[in-house]
C-alpha cells in the first residue's frame, strides 16, 4: 500500500514530517535509483518497499531494481553473503565468473538507467559489480551493506573488495561492520514502518482468529521467533531452550519465516528444525509466504516473549518489530541486537539456549517487569527507529553527497 | 531586533578511521590523537545519535567505561565533565586525558572490553538548513519551540554555545536584545540543567520554564496594581 508522509504524523510529530519535507525540498528532484537481489522476503526488500514510494513523496525520483539471477548465481551469493558474516566457506573462480556474468547481464537491462542517475544505491554484495560495469555513470554510487561484515572471511572480503571500494560513499548499519574502505563510511540503522501490515494495530478478533488457525493455547505463555530459516539465527538452539523451560514451566514455541527467493540454504534447515521439534504439539514450525505480513504481526502481539536467538545478525529488525509491540526481546549476543537489547531495560542478551530458557523464566515469573520493558521499548523505537529517522539520515547522505562528502558541516 | 530565524540540522554518523579502542589505555591514546570533530561527537552530539539506551552519562567515554570496562569510578569522573564549559575542543581533551591518566596511575591492571564490545571513533557530517520560519517577537517563542524538532533545538540550545557568543544558547542571545524585560527569561533558560535531557524532553523543560517565567511575571504584575 502506497501512502504518503503525512500518515505518520500522529505517530512521530508534525515537527519530524516537516523536517522531511523540507530536506526532500533541497533535494529538488533528483533521481535515485535503488538496486537490490529480491523483491521480496528479507529485509532489504522490506525496507525498499516503503523507502521507494516515501522518497517519491517527498519530491524525490526514486526507483527500484531487482536484478535477475540463476540459482547458480544465488547460491553463490548465499555463499559470500556466509562468508562476510565470518562462516567459513568455499567460493571457486568459477564461482565468481557466475557472480560477475549475472551482473554483466542485468548491466545491459540497467545500464542506461543507473548511468544517468544522480545518486545509485546498491544493496548488500549481490549487485555490487555494477558499478565497474557502468563506467559512463554521471552521479554518485553508494554501497549499503545490510549485513555484519565485523569479521569476514579474508578471501571472500578481498574479492568484494574489489568492487566495493570504487564506490563514492558506503553505509553500514552499525560501526563494528564498517570495513576499511578508501571513502567515507556512514552508519544508518534500519527501521520498519509502523503502519505497514507487520507493525500496524490489530484487532482482538483477528488475533483471534490467528491463535486459533494455528491451534495456540490461550493458557500457556507463548515464545515466538520469527525469521528466515537460517543457520545463523539458530532455530534450533530455541528448540532446546524450549525443553529446558518445559521441565518447570508450561509454554508453547512458534518458530515462523519464509524463504526468500535468494536463500538456496532454507531447506536443509527447515529440515533439521522439524526434526529437532519432533512430534511436540506446543512447538509450532510455521512457513509463511513471503507476504504473511499481518500473520507475523498477529504471531508477534499473541506473543509474550520475543526471541531472536541469532548467532550472527545484520541489525534484526525482527527485534525491531518485537519491541514497537511492547514485548520484551531475548535477543543473541550479536550485531544490531546488542544494540537494541538493554539488559532489565527492553530484554535480555543471551548467548546459548540455557541462557536463553533462564532469562525467559525469569520474565516469565516478573510479568509487571515485562511491561514496563514493553512501555520503554515501544518508547525508543518510536524516537529512534522508525522510517522516518531512516529516511531522514538517507536525504542527509544524499544532500551531502552532492556537496561534497568530505565536508563535515554544509549550510543549505 | 531581527526577527529570530528558525534553523534546523540533520546529522549522519560517519567512521572517523581510527583504529577502535579495546582498552582504556587504547582509548586514552585515540583520544590524545584523534580530531576534534570526533571529541566533539562523542561529548556532544549524542543527543542526536539514535539508541535504545537511556545512559547513565551524555557522553560516549563514560557511558562506555562504565559498561564495557565496568570501571565505575572513572565513568563517574568523566560523566560529570559539560564539554559546553570548555573554551576549546583542545583545553577539553586536555582535561579528558588528565582524568584517564590519573585513573591508569591507580589500576593496577589495565581494563579490557569483552570482544565485540570495542569503542569505535565517529564523527559527523550535519546538514543545516534554514527553516524560513521567523520568530517576531519574544512573546511567540515558546509556541515556536513547542513546534520545533529536535534537531532545531539541537542547534538552537546546545550547539549555539559552540559559536559566539560562545556558551549562550540563541534563544537567550536573541532574548537578551529586547531589554529587561525579558531578562527573567534568559535567567531561566540559562539555569536549566540540559545535560540530563534528551532533546524531546529539553524541548518541554524549555517550555515549562519559559511558561513559569510569564506566569510568575502575570502575578507580579497582578500584585502591583493598587
Amino acid at each position: 500500500m502506497i501512502r504518503s508522509i503525512d500518515a505518520y504524523r500522529d505517530i512521530v510529530s508534525a515537527p519530524v514530517i516537516r523536517q522531511l519535507r523540507r530536506l526532500g525540498e533541497r533535494l529538488g528532484g533528483i533521481r535515485v535509483v535503488h538496486v537490490n537481489s529480491t523483491a521480496e522476503g528479507g529485509g532489504v526488500a522490506e525496507i525498499l518497499a516503503w523507502m521507494v514510494p516515501l522518497m517519491r513523496d517527498l519530491g524525490i525520483d526514486a526507483q527500484w531494481r531487482v536484478i535477475q539471477g540463476t540459482p547458480e548465481f544465488f547460491s553463490v551469493t548465499k555463499a559470500i553473503h556466509n562468508g562476510l558474516q565470518g562462516y567459513p566457506v568455499s567460493i571457486t573462480g568459477k564461482d565468481w565468473e557466475i557472480y560477475q556474468e549475472v551482473n554483466q547481464s542485468n548491466a545491459v537491462q540497467l545500464r542506461a538507467e543507473l548511468e544517468e542517475a544522480d545518486i545509485v544505491v546498491i544493496h548488500d554484495p549481490q549487485p555490487a559489480p555494477l558499478l565497474g560495469l557502468c563506467r559512463n555513470r554521471k552521479g554518485k554510487w553508494i554501497w549499503r551493506a545490510h549485513i555484519d561484515i565485523s569479521r569476514p572471511s579474508r578471501p571472500v572480503w578481498k574479492t568484494l573488495r574489489s568492487h566495493v571500494e570504487k564506490y563514492d560513499a558506503s553505509i553500514f548499519s552499525m560501526n563494528p561492520f564498517a570495513q576499511l574502505l578508501p571513502h567515507p563510511q556512514f552508519v544508518i540503522a534500519p527501521s520498519i514502518d509502523p503502519l505497514s501490515e507487520k507493525n500496524m494495530e490489530l484487532d482482538q478478533d483477528e488475533l483471534d482468529a490467528v491463535r486459533e488457525r494455528f491451534g495456540l493455547n490461550t493458557r500457556k505463555p507463548l515464545l515466538v521467533q520469527i525469521s528466515r530459516f537460517d543457520r545463523f539465527k539458530d532455530p534450533v538452539g530455541v528448540i532446546k531452550a524450549y525443553h529446558l523451560i518445559r521441565t518447570v514451566i508450561p509454554v508453547q514455541l512458534v518458530l515462523a519465516g519464509g524463504e526468500a527467493t535468494d536463500d538456496p540454504e532454507g531447506k536443509a534447515v527447515i529440515g533439521e528444525v522439524r526434526e529437532a521439534a519432533g512430534n511436540d504439539p506446543d512447538i509450532h514450525v510455521l512457513l509463511l509466504p513471503p507476504d504473511a505480513h499481518r500473520t507475523i504481526n498477529a504471531l508477534q502481539r499473541l506473543a509474550d516473549i520475543i526471541i531472536q536467538k541469532s548467532t550472527r545478525e545484520g541489525f534484526g529488525l525482527t527485534v525491531t518489530e518485537g519491541l514497537w509491540k511492547g514485548k520484551p526481546v531475548i535477543g543473541g549476543d550479536s550485531g544490531g541486537i546488542r544494540l537494541q537489547v538493554i539488559g532489565y531495560y527492553t530484554g535480555f542478551l543471551v548467548n546459548t539456549p540455557e541462557g536463553t530458557a533462564r532469562r525467559i523464566r525469569f520474565l516469565l515469573h516478573h510479568r509487571e517487569r515485562m511491561s514496563q520493558m514493553g512501555v520503554t521499548a515501544r518508547e525508543f523505537v518510536r524516537e529512534n527507529f522508525l522510517l522516518t529517522r531512516h529516511l531522514r539520515e538517507y536525504l542527509t547522505l544524499m544532500l551531502l553527497l552532492r556537496s561534497g562528502v568530505g565536508e563535515h558541516r554544509i549550510f543549505i | 531586533m531581527n526577527p529570530f530565524e528558525i534553523k534546523d540540522c540533520a546529522l549522519l554518523t560517519r567512521m572517523s578511521g581510527l583504529p577502535a579502542a579495546f582498552n582504556l589505555r587504547e582509548l586514552r591514546d585515540r583520544i590524545a590523537s584523534c580530531s576534534a570533530d570526533v571529541l566533539y561527537h562523542h561529548f556532544c552530539e549524542t543527543p542526536l545519535a539514535p539508541s535504545f539506551d537511556y545512559p547513565d552519562y551524555r557522553n560516549d567515554f563514560a557511558v562506555w567505561i562504565k559498561h564495557k570496562l565496568d570501571d565505575d569510578i572513572l565513568a563517574e569522573r568523566l560523566g560529570i565533565i559539560d564539554p559546553y564549559s570548555f573554551p576549546s575542543m583542545e583545553k577539553l581533551r586536555v582535561a579528558t586525558l588528565e582524568i584517564i591518566d590519573d585513573r591508569l596511575s591507580e589500576l593496577t591492571v589495565i581494563p579490557w572490553a569483552r570482544p565485540g564490545h570495542e569503542f569505535y571513533f565517529t564523527e559527523a557530517s550535519t546538514v543545516v538548513f534554514d527553516t524560513g520560519e521567523r520568530v517576531l517577537h519574544p512573546k511567540d517563542l515558546g509556541a515556536a519551540i513547542g513546534a520545533m524538532t529536535t534537531g532545531s533545538i539541537y542547534y538552537h540550545f546546545l550547539e549555539a554555545r559552540r559559536r559566539p557568543p560562545r556558551c549562550v544558547d540563541d534563544f537567550s542571545s536573541w532574548l537578551s536584545g529586547f531589554g529587561k524585560a525579558w531578562a527573567p527569561h534568559v535567567r531561566a533558560l540559562k539555569q536549566i540543567d540540559f545535560t540530563f535531557y534528551t532533546l524531546a524532553e529539553l524541548r518541554t523543560e524549555l517550555l515549562k520554564v519559559l511558561k513559569d517565567v510569564k506566569g510568575s511575571n502575570e502575578r507580579a504584575g497582578k500584585r502591583a496594581k493598587p
